[in-house]
């Protein structure tokens, strides 16, 4: 396969991932916020901020908007030509990449992204950020699951298809790693411990990574931080939980290089290796309260230098990721 | 519905001038009939739809961003019968074969200009001409393996050869999509007698580059080489890659090794490549030989070129016979090498860098059409009796500037074809461009792409100014 189209195959499943990811983070914030009090703008900011934290736009934010009202924040998130993580750059992105391979993936899929990105131009940002439109979050959700289908039906399982799944699920885990950072920046309305509004931001995570039901299942009590954390980041069988996609990435990455998984062939193999043995092998107070977030921390800065070492194996092209372009300006 | 208009005093290729569909068209004319008009507009508005989200589309560049359109499509097919076909098939190839020996003869002996047919004047100012290639042997010894000329009907319903396109000609995607629409939308008007198929050209188009391939390898590997996805006929670049079943790459995608092979790179390393179906110009090609800031193309390709190590379609270098003054020696070479009379004839044209011919040009301006030699797209062009004063005294001291690079020529009124339109049913201008593959044989596509003018009154076709297309059925029969 030619590097170039690794290259792609490899970013339209991430963007595609990543548009799904905002649009799922934006619509259960937008939810939160009408079971919340009748508050002011300013108020409705405070939830917003922990999300443009975590994902790092939120300098950007403050820079292109001057009313931080909730319609502005979904509007920079879902439609703003001038953040590179909108939804709408994501499938424009995913598009022109598709677009440049073609030739090598299914029509059916060629499709579907192609009348997404025409429909999604099409939407009045106005209606969708006023009026919290469920269908529209329902219809981009929708597309990247038929996306993901149709990759499993209609695109050979060949060396492609890998690459494929490495993109999505390097990106599910960077975003999952991202949600329960979030929590960090939650403020907290009173210096005492507030136990009612500590479970009701823990179960927002949880809605942000569509794992409030497969958690529940697990644990049937509270919902509390340390389990949070722990199924988020070490479930076996959940399918956004970071060591899932971790695991899967690596059986992509070693049914590329034919090494078996006890053994590794490059750098991006031994990284992740080493990665998943980490969460593997995590001390229990490292995963708990104050500790976590450094471990967190680590683990995304780890997920981006697997991702250059993989570019650097199979596609010698510069990495060009444009949030993390744009963080880096701003740093 | 009914197609009924006034066909005035051009050629119209469905009525004879009597108003009734000729016989070729008659079985299409009564199905069309049975057509309610509501019927006719949800199949053309799913046809529309289907290849915006098929992304069957062209770039057109403007002011801020560039935005994808669908070539136009026209639900009425355009009609050949079999035996004006024939005639015209043949004069295509023997065309082809006289571009293919003059090619031949200019970057080796340059015999024909010994002979004083064609003026070496004319052959050492052609801005296409390569030096680089001089005395070069191709592989097989054919330059262009495909072939898009431009034909169109004049008011006798005659065919002219209006230009030949031996570079990268385009649209042949298209020919297909339409043929594939055509038979989703209207299966039940294709008539019984049958249409000839165009759909296996990328068959026919792999074979002819398998053909090329250096020593004659048993199992080339063939690519198609695209100038990139911002092209505006990237689609087609993919489309014929992916019916071809060979990679689609860039200048990007390619290296030359010290040992002057072609590879490209792929996730397990470098894998040579022996055939490239380029679609870049020369110019583009390979900056160290043409144009230095070429980001297109691939670095070292001429050398290998040379050394025989991978076979190029088209070859470099047949610009040359794409210059519009050279078009005006085809019918001399065409008795120069193969000894017969042109079967095509060309629009008859003036060629300004002959004295008389400027002054002939100059005093008639505003009733010729005259063009620059060196473009295409339909740029460069003045139609003398549509144009104002100024433009065409402003086009007449370009000519005088440089009389070597234009031509002049008859203003042609194409024929007209029924065409939908926005106040029903018109007239509109159309031309031809057939596609011809040269490999082992040489084939003519039965078929190829109707443009038309879809704008009242215009005469110019290109998908850029306002062009539209549509499907056209070349019959086993002559009704």
């Amino acid at each position: 396969m030619l590097c170039r189209v690794a290259d792609s195959l490899f970013w339209m499943a991430r963007y595609i991932e990543r548009a799904e990811n905002t649009v799922r983070l934006v619509d259960v914030t937008l939810q939160t916020l009408l079971e919340s009090e009748h508050s002011p703008d300013e108020d409705q900011y405070k939830n917003w901020s922990p999300i443009l934290a975590s994902l790092g736009d939120q300098a950007l934010f403050e820079s292109l908007y001057e009313d931080k009202s909730s319609s502005n924040i979904t509007d920079f998130l879902i439609f703003s030509r001038e953040n590179p993580s909108s939804v709408l750059q994501c499938i424009s992105a995913a598009r022109e990449n598709a677009r440049m391979i073609r030739d090598q993936i299914s029509s059916e899929m060629w499709e579907v992204i192609n009348r997404t990105y025409l429909w999604l131009k099409k939407q009045d940002p106005q209606k969708v950020c006023v009026e919290a439109d469920y269908e529209f979050f329902q219809h981009i959700k929708e597309f990247s699951q038929l996306f993901q289908g149709l990759v499993d039906t209609t695109f050979p399982h060949q060396i492609g298809f890998e690459f494929v799944k490495i993109g999505a699920n390097l990106e599910r885990a960077d975003k999952t790693c991202r949600i329960l950072d979030a929590k960090r920046y939650m403020l907290q309305d009173s210096p005492a411990k507030d136990d009612a509004l500590d479970n009701a931001q823990w179960a927002a995570i949880l809605r942000g990574c569509s794992a409030h039901e497969a958690y529940r299942r697990v644990y049937v009590a509270d919902i509390e931080g340390d389990t949070v954390r722990d199924f988020l980041l070490r479930s076996r069988d959940f399918p956004r939980s970071v060591l899932y996609c971790l695991t899967r990435t690596q059986l992509a990455l070693h049914a590329i290089s034919k090494c078996p998984t006890t053994h590794f062939s490059n750098e991006a193999e031994r990284r992740l290796g080493q990665l998943i043995a980490k969460l593997n092998y995590a001390n229990p107070n490292d995963l708990n309260g104050k500790e976590a977030h450094k471990l967190i921390e680590s683990i995304e800065n780890d997920l981006g230098e697997i991702a250059v070492q993989i570019n650097e194996r199979y596609m010698f092209s510069e990495i060009v990721d444009p949030a993390e372009d744009l963080e880096q300006a701003q740093a | 519905m009914q197609i009924k208009y006034d066909t005035e005093s051009f050629f119209d290729e469905m009525f004879d001038e009597k108003g009734q569909p000729r016989p070729h068209y008659k079985s299409f004319v009564d199905r069309f009939g049975e057509l309610t008009e509501s019927e006719f507009n949800r199949k053309r508005e799913a046809v529309n739809l289907s290849f915006l989200q098929q992304g069957i589309t062209f770039t057109v560049y403007g002011n801020q961003e560039s935005t994808e359109r669908i070539f136009p499509f026209d639900m009425v097919p355009r009609i050949i019968p079999d035996s004006e076909w024939k005639q015209m098939a043949r004069g295509l190839e023997q065309r082809i074969q006289a571009l293919n020996l003059f090619l031949k003869d200019v970057y080796h002996d340059q015999k024909i200009v010994k002979d004083g047919v064609v003026p070496a004047e004319i052959l050492n100012s052609s801005k296409h001409y390569r030096k680089e290639i001089v005395g070069l042997d191709v592989p097989r010894d054919i330059y262009i393996h495909i072939c898009g000329t431009d034909l169109i009907r004049d008011d006798s319903g005659q065919y002219l050869v209006l230009e030949d396109n031996g570079r990268c000609p385009s649209g042949v995607s298209y020919m297909i999509e339409n043929r594939q629409a055509m038979k989703r939308a209207f299966p039940r008007f294709f008539p019984k007698a049958g249409v000839r198929s165009v759909l296996d050209y990328p068959e026919k188009l792999l074979t002819a580059l398998q053909y090329i391939a250096p020593q004659g390898k048993a199992s080339p590997t063939v690519a198609v080489l695209t100038p990139g996805v911002y092209n505006s006929a990237y689609f087609e670049h993919c489309f014929l890659a992916r019916q071809m079943g060979v990679e689609i790459v860039e200048g990007r995608d390619l290296v030359v090794e010290s040992d002057d092979c072609v590879y490209m790179r792929t996730t397990e390393g470098l894998k040579q490549v022996d055939v490239l179906y380029r679609r870049i110009d020369d110019d583009f090609i390979d900056p160290e030989v043409f144009r230095k800031d070429s980001l297109l193309g691939v670095p070292g390709l001429v050398r290998a070129y040379k050394k025989g190590n991978i076979g190029l379609a088209n070859a470099l270098g047949t610009g040359v016979a794409d210059d519009k003054v050279m078009y005006c020696f085809v019918p001399d070479m065409i008795k120069y090498y193969l000894g017969e009379d042109a079967i095509l004839p060309n629009v008859e044209t003036w060629l300004p860098y002959r004295k008389e011919d400027l002054e002939y040009t100059l005093e008639n301006a505003d009733k010729l059409v005259i063009k620059a030699a060196n473009e295409a797209g339909g740029y460069g062009m003045l139609i003398g009796p549509h144009a104002t004063k100024k433009e065409i005294e402003e086009f007449k001291a370009k000519v005088k500037a440089a009389p070597r690079e234009f031509i002049a020529q008859t203003p042609i009124s194409l024929s007209r074809h029924p065409t939908y339109c926005d106040e029903g049913f018109g007239g509109r201008h159309i031309d031809l461009r057939p596609y011809i593959i040269c490999g082992e044989k040489t084939q003519i596509i039965p078929g190829g792409l109707t443009r038309v003018a879809l704008k009242k009154g215009s005469l110019v076709v290109n998908s850029s100014q306002g062009g539209g297309s549509k499907d056209t059925w070349v019959l086993y029969s002559d009704e």
